[in-house]
């Protein structure tokens, strides 16, 4: 799989400083298990980073801390191997190995709920910054014209959907913010299932609730 | 050998003043000093090499996560955590693939945002994206970091529009979201993501600059 739809480099950026917001860096670090390209250019971001970090003037560090350093090196504890190789495709019936600890391992066992005809949504528990949701919507569903008062970031899991944009497969990430207006179609055949993560506050309950409310009077 | 603090530590970097000399001849030389202390570690588990590496590199992830709003005591852990993955895990160190400052930054802000933002499989989620590219990076053709010229990095950083070196601070040195960037400098968001995408471009084409 080789994505033709990218996070913006201000989002790679971002992830790279640390300071992206959970729910974007969850879709994110999903998009990276299969987006080569993306790992590079977030090579460079870190790159930068360890530069302006390498530049910074010391802070010292506690006395002592030195020889703690020093006595650790004796230390024979074995680190645990890895647990995740981010099978993203491996297993067809499997989430993204990133999404997993908030939605579950499989597709299969995904617990929707409709929130409009031919819309359902999942919600993330315990995601503190930004919002993150599992999307799905029905083919060939037209998502009426809206915009942006906020970040939004969507990755395509299953199924596609075109705007202006382009066509938005599997792996496929759209990275929009305020100045963008879209009018997404979900193309025929199998639901298009997507993550998705905003950082709209939620007493404006973001603009998903404005993109589905259109959808309910269908 | 180099004497890497004197080139480095009375630069602050992205600062407001402009220095107009030539960008450092030791910046690449620096990378090259501290791949071959890596490898010292790796092969010969080099303890006096490690605590070269921990004396210039500890106290600037120091700094690095205060800048974050660390605890100075957790920060001193995370540093400790993060320098006891190098000596660990010096042997996954692959200089054609990233420099020893990009590696210790990976390691400090992943450690960081698993830590302290507790983020759930944060870090095996990373060590797996890191093995995708382990395989290729063994590969000689393959070897980015030969391309990367770091003095040409160093000054396109020094050389960044005021404006730009100031969302790039923002975000690397204080880790705020966009959004929280927009709402301090009331920019509009899509400004802020098009402001930090230029400047990184011309980080990129820094890095990328013939010799
Ligand atoms: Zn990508």
């Amino acid at each position: 799989m080789r994505p033709l739809h990218h996070p913006d480099e201000a989002t790679l950026v971002s992830y790279s400083a640390g300071a992206l917001p959970t729910a974007f860096a969850v879709l994110v670090s999903a998009h990276l298990g299969i987006c080569r390209h993306c790992r590079e250019q977030l090579l460079d971001a870190d790159r930068t980073g360890g530069m302006l970090m390498q530049q910074r003037e010391p802070a010292p560090l506690s006395a002592g801390a030195r020889d703690r350093m020093l006595a650790r090196l004796g230390e024979t504890r074995p680190d645990p191997p890895p647990l995740h190789r981010v099978p993203v495709v491996a297993d067809p019936d499997c989430l993204p190995a990133p999404l997993q600890p908030y939605f579950g391992a499989t597709y299969g066992d995904l617990r929707w709920r409709m929130i409009a005809p031919g819309v359902h949504r999942i919600l993330a528990d315990g995601v503190t910054g930004g919002t993150l949701m599992l999307l799905r919507i029905a083919p060939g569903r037209r998502v009426p014209m809206h915009g942006h008062a906020a970040n939004e970031l969507t990755l395509v899991l299953q199924g596609a959907y075109d705007d202006a944009l382009g066509h938005f497969a599997p792996g496929d990430v759209a990275d929009l913010d305020d100045e963008i207006e879209h009018q997404p179609v979900t193309a025929p055949g199998v639901p298009c299932i997507c993550a998705a993560a905003t950082d709209a506050p939620l007493r404006f309950s973001g603009r998903f609730a404005r993109l589905l409310q259109p959808l309910i009077r269908f | 050998m180099i004497d890497t603090d004197q080139a480095t530590s009375k630069v602050t970097p992205l600062g407001a003043a402009r220095r107009l000399s030539p960008p450092s001849p030791h910046v690449a030389a620096d990378a090259r000093y501290w791949s071959e202390q890596m490898a010292a570690v790796a092969s010969r588990r080099d303890r006096d090499g490690f605590m070269r590496i921990y004396d210039h590199f500890a106290p600037r992830l120091q700094r690095y996560l205060l800048g974050l709003g660390v605890a100075q005591a957790s920060a001193e852990e995370l540093v400790q955590e993060a320098m006891l993955r190098v000596w660990r895990r010096a042997d996954l160190f692959d200089p054609a693939r990233a420099s020893l400052a990009t590696w210790l930054f990976r390691i400090a802000r992943n450690l960081y945002i698993d830590t302290i933002r507790s983020e759930p499989n944060w870090m095996p989620v990373q060590d797996g994206l890191e093995w995708l590219d382990s395989e290729a990076a063994s590969d000689p053709a393959s070897d980015a970091e030969a391309f990367v010229d770091h003095a040409g990095l160093k000054q396109a950083i020094d050389e960044l529009p005021a404006a730009q070196a100031r969302l790039i601070r923002m975000s690397y040195f204080e880790a705020k979201a966009h959004r929280e960037i927009a709402a301090e400098l009331n920019m509009p968001l899509g400004t802020v993501k098009s402001s930090l995408r230029r400047a990184f471009g011309k980080l990129q084409a820094g890095m990328r600059r013939t010799r």
